[in-house]
């Protein structure tokens, strides 16, 4: 039997349907394109209890399923709203440290500032104490030098006069001199009375 | 040579020189030779020389007094070199003179000057300074040209010094 004879045989079991056969046997259309109008009303009907058999029982796990997908797409969408609010926030904290960091710096900035300026007024006060002290000391120094060539001149001076004080006094000691000297102790000392020497 | 050694010499030069009757002659004139030996170290040496002989060093002492001192002067000091005592002899002499002085009720004044004081100087100088100190004195005049000038007069722990060694050693001491 050809196929066209076993859908005919097939369909006739079902549907009171006619086919347009040819002198091979082959099933030819009256339209290359348009079915004939009663394939269509039967079309239709198939269709129709095709659809409703769809809906009636695989409708309930395609809205189940549906449904599931909307719950987790809304999840997802949910998931991605808290995930945005969580990086908003950590957004926020990153800008809040970003402040911080930037309040620190200025914060270390002006510490540095103010450390650099004591450190530099610390170094002016010491420098002009040691200036200060370099000077003093320079001064004692010459001071000191000046003295103790004042005093070596005043030993020199002293050293040379004394040596020639015996040679003097001795070259200027005549008898006149010498006589004058025992009559001024004799009249000194015969002045004064007993207890007043010493 | 301890203080009753020296005393004890001392003692025995007074009595010899007062039974000789020179007691005030040799008492000045040791007193003098006294004073020249402690100033001059060849005077020193040649009486105190342990290695010259006992009598070399008498002789000399008895040449250089021949003709200056009292025969007594010079036989005390010969005596008391010759018993090795030379190095002790001012201290015996100044004993000797305190002692003499003590039996005459005086104290001893000793005056350096620098030049020899004329009678009439050591007269008013020995009325001046009873008067400053109160006290009979016997004036023992040494001539010490070390002083350079004037008079220091000493009379136990009294010392009244005028020189012009001592005004000369302040004028060192102030440059």
């Amino acid at each position: 039997m050809s196929l066209a004879a076993n859908l005919q045989a097939v369909a006739g079991s079902l549907v009171q349907v006619e086919f347009d056969v040819d002198d091979d046997g082959y099933v030819t259309a009256a339209h290359p394109i348009f079915p004939p109008v009663k394939e269509i009303f039967i079309g239709g009907a198939a269709s129709l209890i095709v659809f409703v058999a769809i809906w009636k029982f695989a409708g309930p796990s395609i809205v189940k399923a549906m449904r599931d997908r909307t719950a987790r797409i809304q999840g997802e969408l949910d998931g991605a709203s808290e995930a945005k609010v969580d990086a908003e926030s950590q957004a926020s904290e990153i800008r809040t440290a970003l402040g911080d960091i930037d309040g620190e710096r200025q914060r270390l900035f002006a510490e540095a500032d103010a450390q650099a300026e004591a450190i530099l007024v610390d170094g002016r006060t010491r420098l002009d104490q040691e200036i200060a002290e370099l000077h003093e000391r320079a001064d004692a120094d010459i001071a000191g030098a000046a003295s103790r060539g004042g005093d070596e001149l005043r030993s020199d001076i002293g050293r040379h006069a004394a040596g020639s004080i015996d040679r003097v006094v001795t070259e200027t000691l005549d008898d006149a001199a010498q006589q004058d000297l025992i009559e001024s102790f004799i009249q000194r000392v015969g002045a004064s009375s007993a207890g007043a020497t010493s | 040579m301890s203080d009753a050694q020296i005393e004890g010499y001392a003692r025995a030069l007074f009595e010899v020189a007062r039974a000789d009757g020179t007691l005030d002659e040799v008492e000045d004139e040791l007193f003098r030779f006294a004073r020249s030996y402690e100033s001059s170290d060849a005077l020193r040496s040649a009486i105190t020389d342990e290695h010259t002989p006992v009598e070399k060093r008498q002789a000399i002492v008895e040449d250089l007094l021949d003709g200056k001192a009292t025969p007594t002067t010079v036989q005390l000091v010969s005596m008391v070199v010759g018993s090795g005592r030379g190095r002790d002899l001012p201290a015996i002499v100044d004993s000797l003179v305190q002692r003499a002085s003590s039996a005459k009720q005086l104290d001893v004044a000793e005056v350096r000057t620098a030049v020899a004081l004329s009678d009439d100087q050591q007269s008013r100088l020995k009325a001046a300074l009873e008067n400053a100190t109160g006290k009979q004195l016997n004036v023992k005049t040494i001539v010490d040209p070390s002083v350079v000038g004037g008079i220091v007069a000493t009379v136990g722990d009294t010392v009244i010094d005028d020189t012009v060694r001592t005004r000369i050693d302040q004028l060192k001491a102030r440059l």
